[in-house]
């Protein structure tokens, strides 16, 4: 545990980025996202700015370098938000109904200047098809705080199963 | 689960009609337990099936754990050096032996009772061996329990539980040299790398192979990801593409103008940078292979199905999906990326990226492939015990085919080579009406 976490709260920029603005920014999202707002998920992204989401057999491998589950750049969010968008994304038309609970929020500083590193536990549950699904991990962002608020620089989930059990597709942003 | 739960099982199995031109699938064969439980036998314990990639298991000593066909395997390179499947089962109690899914051990030693083997099989320890009559033939007796075959043919390494299977090869037949294309991409070979994707379904292994060789889904299903290839200056077409019978259940599709193809076929999305590297690579494929070779290994893509768990893409990129059925309604899947040992770290990156935007679980296609299954899955229910109804639609491309023509990739012949396949061998009845051709259309000359 570093310095920056035992007072939750680090300093970027000349900011002060407290936890309790790290959990609005985290929770506004999941309500962003649970009201499928993919045009409000967008605006939280940087321009060039990554969605990783690695494979469950994941040892910290940079994803030029090894398989995934989700590697876009900003081109490819944009290209992912404008399909769910569309009617014709048929793994999510009907859209899932998605529920997310997120915890054990914690910041620290960002290795680049001007940035800020999150880690997170996520718990999501996707209902649809009459199943439900849960899915469950990690959250290890990293984000640069601007005067429109935070932004993603790098939206990274991590899995915590050993496969993407039956159904679990990743056809929403998890 | 017996017949007489579903009231009116329709016979048969495969219905083909020359009068007609129609092809009928009885849909019992996605989701009767019955079924399932004869494939395992006539199929998955007969035939040869896909265990994993040499490029796995780079060094001595190193395993994976998988399961094919049910069975928990150990995928290991022994001491040393060669290629072993051993049943992951203690051979004393049954025991799970390795709990780990992957490492590098010398020797496994299974928890219960400390029984110890080396990685080639022999018994490297039992405890307190003093109590037993013969020591000598008890260690010869409880040595790892073998795949009874293992074959490797350009990496790519099969078994098989059936002691008596003919040759890998002769399985393989014309697939086999498809698989040496991939080979011949890049003067390093390839490789796969770590990131594997392992995700379920919930669908039955046949409908994975359907839609893997059914062109004529692409448009629809994937609309939205044809629209993105669209935007990013790529034209799509489904001209000039077809499908292949290679026989022994292999099919084989044939796309040109599909997408571009990294390091061989240049398009705009892949930037200025890699053109040049495009071209720089050709040449070298050119010299390497010949102008006409090097043509059928670049500027075709190929999605190849070797019965009949083993998928190869070789489209933008290169990937490797392995089938595994858990039950007539439940697959699991995994995936390979598949790269060339050597390349330019930007040209890697782009491939990563690339192949992983379309592919997979987290794709902008995959996704609404796995919608088709699971939604075909959940909609035959509606047929259920409804004789006649109760049966799938493959006709498509049979009046080309009465003409001698080839197939197109937006037909179904792949298909119903397929199923005539899995018929032969699985059993439930064939009935043909009318005059079959003279011989279906089988394979091409690409050496």
């Amino acid at each position: 545990m570093t310095q920056a976490d035992v007072r939750g709260q680090v300093e970027v920029a000349g900011r002060t980025i407290t936890r309790g603005d790290v959990e609005d920014f985290l929770y506004a999202e999941a309500d962003i996202l649970d009201a499928w707002d993919y045009d409000g998920w967008f605006a939280l992204f940087e321009e060039g700015a990554r969605y990783e989401v690695p494979t469950t057999d994941y040892r910290g491998w940079s994803l030029h370098t090894g398989g995934s589950f989700v590697d876009d750049d900003y081109d490819l969010i944009k290209a992912r938000v404008k399909r769910l968008k569309s009617r014709k994304a048929h793994a999510e038309n009907p859209h899932s109904r998605t529920h997310r609970m997120i915890s054990n929020v914690r910041l620290f500083p960002g290795e680049e200047d001007g940035t800020l590193r999150i880690r997170a536990s996520f718990v999501a549950h996707r209902a649809r098809d009459g199943q439900f699904d849960t899915y469950v991990g990690w959250y290890e962002h990293v984000v640069v705080p601007t005067d429109d608020g935070l932004k993603y620089r790098l939206r990274r989930t991590i899995l915590g199963h050993e496969a993407l059990p039956v159904g679990a597709r990743l056809s929403f942003i998890l | 689960m017996s017949s007489e739960v579903s009231e009116r099982v329709a016979e048969p199995m495969l219905v083909e009609d020359w009068e007609r031109l129609t092809f009928r699938v009885n849909r019992e064969a996605y989701r009767s337990p019955e079924i399932f439980a004869r494939e395992r036998v006539d199929v998955w314990l007969r035939t040869w099936l896909y265990l994993g990639h040499e490029t796995e298991i780079p060094d001595v000593n190193d395993f994976k754990v998988r399961t094919i066909a049910g069975r928990p395997l150990i995928f290991c390179r022994d001491t040393e050096g060669q290629v072993r499947a051993w049943l992951n089962s203690c051979p004393h109690r049954g025991t799970v032996l390795c709990r780990e899914t992957e490492g590098s051990q010398r020797r496994f030693q299974c928890f219960y009772h400390a029984w110890t083997f080396n990685n080639d099989g022999t018994v490297a320890a039992i405890p307190d061996d003093g109590a037993y009559e013969d020591i000598e033939s008890l260690q010869k007796n409880m040595m790892l329990r073998s795949v009874p075959r293992l074959e490797i043919h350009e990496g790519y390494v099969f078994i098989s539980f059936n002691p008596d299977v003919p040759p890998l090869l002769e399985h393989l037949g014309d697939a086999a040299d498809y698989m040496t294309m991939i080979e011949q991409q890049h003067a390093s070979g390839v490789t796969t790398l770590p990131g594997v994707q392992l995700y379920s379904v919930r669908g039955n292994w046949k409908l994975a192979v359907e839609n893997a060789m059914d062109g004529y889904h692409f448009s629809p299903t994937h609309n939205t990801f044809v629209g993105y290839l669209r935007e990013s200056g790529f034209a799509v077409t489904d001209d000039d593409q077809y499908a292949y019978n290679l026989g022994n259940g292999h099919s084989l599709l044939v796309l040109t103008g599909h997408g571009g193809r990294i390091s061989m076929v240049w398009e705009p999305r892949f930037g200025e940078d890699e053109k040049v590297r495009t071209e720089e690579h050709r040449a070298e494929m050119v010299e390497r292979l010949g102008e006409e070779r090097a043509h059928y290994i670049a500027d075709e893509s190929h999605i190849l199905f070797v019965f009949p768990n083993l998928l190869l893409f070789d489209i933008e990129g290169l990937s490797i999906r392995q089938l595994e059925p858990v039950a007539p309604g439940h697959t699991d899947v995994r995936a390979w990326q598949l790269v060339p040992r050597e390349e330019h770290p930007d040209s890697r990156s782009l491939r990563m990226k690339t192949v992983v935007s379309f592919v997979g679980p987290g794709g902008l296609a995959t996704p609404d492939d796995i919608e088709a299954y699971e939604a075909v899955q959940r909609g035959i229910e509606a047929t259920r015990g409804a004789g006649d109804l109760d049966y799938s639609d493959m006709s498509r491309g049979m009046r080309d085919e009465v003409k001698g023509e080839q197939g197109r990739s937006i037909d179904e012949g792949a298909m119903r080579g397929f199923w005539r396949y899995w018929e032969e061998a699985v059993g439930g009845g064939l009935q043909v009406t009318g005059d079959r051709p003279a011989g279906f259309l089988e394979g091409r000359n690409v050496r």
